[in-house]
């Protein structure tokens, strides 16, 4: 019973994490309506800033989010100039097609440059509270990654909020259900699109940070997050943020139980097979308007 | 106002609009009429900077727009209602509104533009908390007509704004209009109801097949052989 709780714990914790990086890859496909599938480099990228940030720097990683936030939302405003600025020319159909093609691509770029500069070597960062944990009977809430699920949570709140409560964040909600009526009301899409990009790539690199400290970073990490998000998304269905961040944690619930139920070789088919359950059952998601 | 000259518009290597050309003076309503797949709603998305434009040019007040970005033409003074989905579904009326005034132009003066609106649409201060999406069709059009007057314009576009409504909401739209132009701004609209346009519009130009093929006043066209036989034969 205790090993079902803690794996259920276990789980619900690093889905967290797949809330916070399917809030970023969402964000970027619901208003540019691309689908970046080197959003998970970008949490490799926010991992190693943080790792340099601690390791070089001395800085506390919780303390380095909102530097490791600007540095990515700077690489966001450099790939959507770069890149992205173009596929958001072309009608929404051809954007998904061409954006996986050049993120594709981006994917094997920041992976070599990441190797290149970062070495293949796993790094993680200790602190010295990285084993501090609360514990109830036996089972272990570990604080990092506790603190982890309520930063997810914070910035699901806080994105909410912009889109919600500011201007600014209402033109980004007009953009993305419909930029020719944006552009219409007067709103400047390409500026919407640059910050939204940005801003998802600020959101992937304190993701980052967070797997950094509770998980482990190497170049390779990224395909893998950007796979469990883009379920997430799927899940919680377009057009609800808070969802994202509980979809996240229902997955990981799910392959937290499948690995203690089933073995741990079960965690990914029961995440892919919760994919094709609710696209089957309930195409729009858990948490999602119908069309 | 609004001077439009030998104006070409094409969908890749589909040209459909062939040198159109037409003026809207101050203070007029001025009409586009003519057949499904003519070329109207192309016109109108060209002058937006919806489509781009492959030759002529488009001016305003003199001055050239048609380099210009959608959002940098709205500054400038042009507010254009699109066919169908004109209003955002997912946000409430009043979020709707406040989004009309979105450009530099209109946002300072946001609060008693939104007054003006909701003096003109009672129903729409009625029903402010509620989803776009959830009105019906003739509360719809109230709102993307408030919506777009939320900015200020100089000039008003609209796309068939009779489309799918019924005949009292079309005659309402259309007192509408012309309650507008009393206001100030002018208007230029595309329409099929070419027996209801000619009784509210000043000037109409006949567009068939991308071209103009003829235009004139109201009266002029009421009893021009060509419009009776074409469009007013029902």
């Amino acid at each position: 019973m205790q090993l079902v709780i803690q794996s259920a714990i276990s789980g619900l914790l690093i889905g967290g994490m797949y809330g916070l990086i399917a809030l970023g890859l969402a964000l970027a496909f619901g208003v540019l309506k691309v689908l970046n599938v080197a959003h998970g480099e970008l949490v490799m990228l926010g991992g190693y800033v943080t790792f340099f940030l601690v390791a070089v720097v001395g800085l506390d990683p919780f303390l380095s989010m909102p530097l490791v936030f600007v540095a990515t939302f700077g690489v966001g405003v450099l790939l959507y100039l770069v890149l992205f600025r173009f596929v958001v020319r072309f009608d929404i159909d051809t954007r998904i097609k061409n954006s996986l093609l050049i993120s594709f691509g981006l994917v094997l770029i920041l992976q070599a440059l990441a190797v290149t500069f970062f070495t293949a070597d796993e790094r993680a960062i200790i602190t010295d509270y990285s084993t501090a944990a609360l514990t109830f009977e036996s089972i272990r809430v570990p604080f990092i990654r506790l603190a982890g699920l309520l930063v997810a949570v914070a910035l699901s709140v806080g994105l909410q909020q912009l889109l919600d409560r500011t201007t600014f964040g209402h033109a980004i909600k007009a953009t993305s259900e419909d930029w020719a009526l944006a552009s219409l009301a007067g709103i400047d899409i390409r500026r919407v699109y640059l910050v939204a990009f940005a801003i998802s790539a600020g959101l992937a690199g304190v993701a980052g940070t967070l797997i950094a400290l509770g998980f482990s970073v190497s170049p390779s990490i990224g395909l893998g997050w950007t796979l469990k998000a883009l379920i997430v998304v799927v899940l919680a269905g377009l057009g609800s943020i808070r969802g994202l961040i509980v979809a996240g944690m229902l997955l990981g619930l799910a392959e937290g139980l499948a690995s203690v139920w089933l073995g741990g070789a079960y965690r990914e088919i029961v995440a892919l097979g919760a994919f094709l359950l609710v696209l089957l059952v309930r195409p729009q998601g858990l948490f999602g308007r119908r069309e | 106002m609004l001077e439009v000259r030998d104006l070409e518009v094409a969908y890749g290597d589909l040209q459909v609009v062939w040198g159109v050309s037409f003026d809207v003076p101050e203070r007029s309503i001025v009409a586009v009429i003519g057949p499904n797949g003519a070329g109207k709603t192309t016109t109108l998305r060209a002058i937006m900077s919806l489509l781009p434009v492959r030759g002529g040019t488009v001016s305003f007040r003199g001055k050239p727009i048609s380099g210009l970005l959608t959002h940098q033409i709205v500054e400038q003074g042009l507010v254009m209602i699109p066919e169908e989905r004109a209003t955002f579904a997912g946000m409430t009326v009043g979020q709707n509104l406040e989004l009309g005034a979105y450009a530099k132009r209109a946002r300072p003066h946001r609060d008693e533009t939104m007054d003006e609106v909701l003096a003109i649409f009672p129903r729409l201060a009625e029903r402010r908390k509620q989803l776009a999406g959830t009105l019906s069709g003739g509360e719809r059009q109230m709102l993307a007509i408030g919506k777009a007057l939320m900015a200020r314009p100089e000039l008003l576009i609209l796309d068939e704004p009779s489309l799918g409504l019924a005949p009292v909401v079309v005659e309402a739209t259309f007192e509408t209009i012309r309650s507008i132009r009393e206001r100030g701004v002018s208007v230029l609209m595309v329409e099929q109801h070419v027996e209801m346009t000619l009784e509210v519009v000043d000037h109409a130009y006949i567009l068939e097949t991308g071209r103009v093929v003829g235009d004139g006043s109201s009266d002029e066209l009421r009893h021009d052989r060509r419009i009776l036989d074409a469009y007013l034969s029902m």
